[in-house]
């Protein structure tokens, strides 16, 4: 596998704290892999993508990005391969209508009229908003304005996206519209993401799971692997996966495999006890 | 207090093209000291029904009875105060109505409003950010500098903090981490058991299943149905018409039994799922 990212022994300590906010950390990231990052509020997560976004210097240690260490000289040129979308989708406009907020990012690039035009088109069309290119992003619902946020990102043309809570403010359905676009857009456009959540449905979706605690990694691997950490997952600033609480009340009882099971798996043992009865 | 609305119609934008109902010949009751859950597609009518009971809107047509305070299109907007203190609203995104330098006169501001003294009020701020999870240190510091989660807090004690018999509750725990939500599902809860009457917009059906005594559905600005939850949950009607989504259990139930397993009444919660599960299997 490519790597995309890589980071190496990076530490930042905030200018009015003692501890580090990261510290000493690790982590390479696959190109057009979905990669969940999670860990309660306060463990560094939103740390880790500012400095990977270079928002902010780190103290020691490197990151390398599509080949390049960074720093300060070729930051920018780094920038243009990352797209951010935050939580709030209200935070995030700045046009009076759908494609005056989509044609900001390109317009700081510098791009020519006629192309800019081409570009919204197509960023629009992909994320299903272009009937509402003259809108007024403030009329659209939490679900829309996300994915006008999205195309925002995608016109500039990103190889890496990072989810930055994007979803944690939308409704059950506005939430699933999103996750399944950009499931869609990593498969169609290669692209790689970084999900930082505490949303343990979304992090179903990615490949790996990282969880960060106290500016390190403490553990990481397949969605599995983590979810088999139960009820210590809270501590993590995650959920329980339903299907492990549930196992949970028929341990005692009923006759189930050790380790993880997901639904279907868990669907799958108890139907296969039922017919043997 | 008991809340009850009788053929309530709002329409927006009355006399102009553009008009629209935003509540359609609503009757329902909300009992006295109960946990209501009010649940609907965005958009649905939820807030624009919760709005009218401390009169933010009112009705076009139809009556509310709040105790025994009588809101109709008539009623005047002087003398709203003693309903308003009665009624404490914590809307989605509390943390931006957030506007004093300090957590404490935050807090304080609306005990003042409705007319407590500097010192009553102080007591009320002190006693509600510990209610609300944080310490007494939180009160020097500016709002501004909090988290994101203990803004909510924050301001959720300045709701609490007027003492109000009804609390109504929008959308509190979105954009909230897994543990911080429970946390503040299990203070409304508590604030229940002692005394009051919680009311609560949610999209969330496990909440709804885990917390709710009563729970109503509202539809295009429609009441569609109202009962107990596990009663609900339960109506084929509303689940076939996609007008609710279930909880998790409840559709893990629903899976379960398109293969041997049965069940008379889907499970709302895991604790009910497990024991049907054992019971079947023939423990």
């Amino acid at each position: 596998m490519e790597k995309i990212i890589s980071i190496k022994n990076l530490t930042y300590t905030y200018p009015d704290s003692k501890t580090p906010a990261i510290n000493d950390l690790s982590l390479d990231i696959y190109k057009n892999e979905w990669l969940s990052i999670v860990g309660k509020n306060g463990s560094g997560k939103s740390t880790l993508t500012k400095l990977i976004d270079g928002l902010i210097e780190a103290d020691s240690g490197t990151i390398v990005i599509d080949g390049e260490v960074i720093n300060e000289e070729n930051i920018w040129d780094a920038r243009t391969k990352i797209g951010i979308i935050f939580q709030n989708p209200d935070h995030q406009f700045v046009g009076a209508t759908v494609e005056d907020d989509v044609a900001f990012g390109l317009e700081n690039q510098g791009m020519p009229r006629e192309q800019m035009v081409k570009e919204i088109d197509r960023a629009l069309d992909l994320v299903k908003m272009s009937d509402f290119k003259t809108r007024d992003p403030q009329s659209l619902s939490g679900g829309q304005k996300q994915r006008v946020a999205i195309a925002g990102v995608l016109a500039t043309k990103p190889q890496i996206v990072i989810m930055d809570e994007s979803t944690s403010m939308l409704d059950p359905d506005g939430r699933k519209k999103v996750l399944d676009l950009v499931q869609k857009l990593r498969q169609e456009q290669d692209l790689t993401i970084i999900s930082i959540t505490h949303d343990i449905e979304e992090t179903e979706l990615s490949q790996r799971i990282v969880v960060i605690n106290d500016g390190k990694i403490v553990q990481a691997g397949t969605p599995s692997s983590i979810y088999d950490i139960g009820p210590h997952l809270t501590k993590f600033g995650l959920e329980e996966p339903f299907s492990s609480q549930l196992v949970q009340t028929l341990r005692n009882s009923v006759k189930l495999p050790e380790g993880y099971l997901n639904e279907e798996e868990l669907k799958e043992q108890l139907w296969k006890l039922h017919s043997s009865m | 207090m008991e809340i009850t609305f009788e053929h309530v119609t709002h329409s927006y934008n009355v006399n102009s093209p553009t008009a629209s109902l935003g509540l359609d010949d609503v009757s329902m009751t909300i009992k006295d000291k109960k946990f209501t859950a009010i649940v609907g597609q965005t958009g649905s009518g939820k807030s624009t029904l919760v709005r009218h009971i401390n009169a933010l809107l009112k009705p076009t047509s139809g009556t509310i009875l709040v105790g025994d305070r009588k809101i109709t299109s008539e009623t005047n907007n002087k003398n709203l105060k003693s309903l308003r203190k009665n009624i404490g609203m914590v809307f989605q995104f509390p943390e931006s109505q957030l506007f004093e330098d300090t957590v404490q006169k935050d807090i304080m501001f609306g005990p003042m409003n409705f007319g407590a003294s500097a010192r009553e009020a102080k007591a009320a701020a002190k006693k509600m950010i510990k209610l609300v999870g944080l310490d007494e240190s939180y009160l020097e510091k500016s709002p501004f500098d909090l988290s994101g989660g203990q803004m909510r807090r924050v301001a959720i004690a300045g709701v609490l903090a007027s003492d109000p018999e009804t609390i109504i509750l929008d959308e509190p725990t979105a954009g909230l981490d897994p543990v911080g939500r429970f946390e503040i599902m299990n203070l409304f809860k508590n604030l229940q058991l002692k005394g009051k009457t919680i009311i609560l917009i949610t999209h969330n059906m496990d909440d709804v299943a885990n917390f709710a005594d009563e729970m109503a559905v509202i539809h295009s600005g429609k009441l569609v149905a109202t009962g107990l939850p596990k009663d609900v949950f339960n109506q084929q009607d509303l689940l076939k018409e996609d007008l609710l989504s279930l909880p998790k259990s409840a559709e893990f139930a629903r899976e379960l039994s398109s293969q041997g397993f049965h069940f008379d009444k889907l499970p709302i919660t895991i604790t009910a799922l497990g024991k049907e599960i054992k019971q079947q299997l023939g423990d």
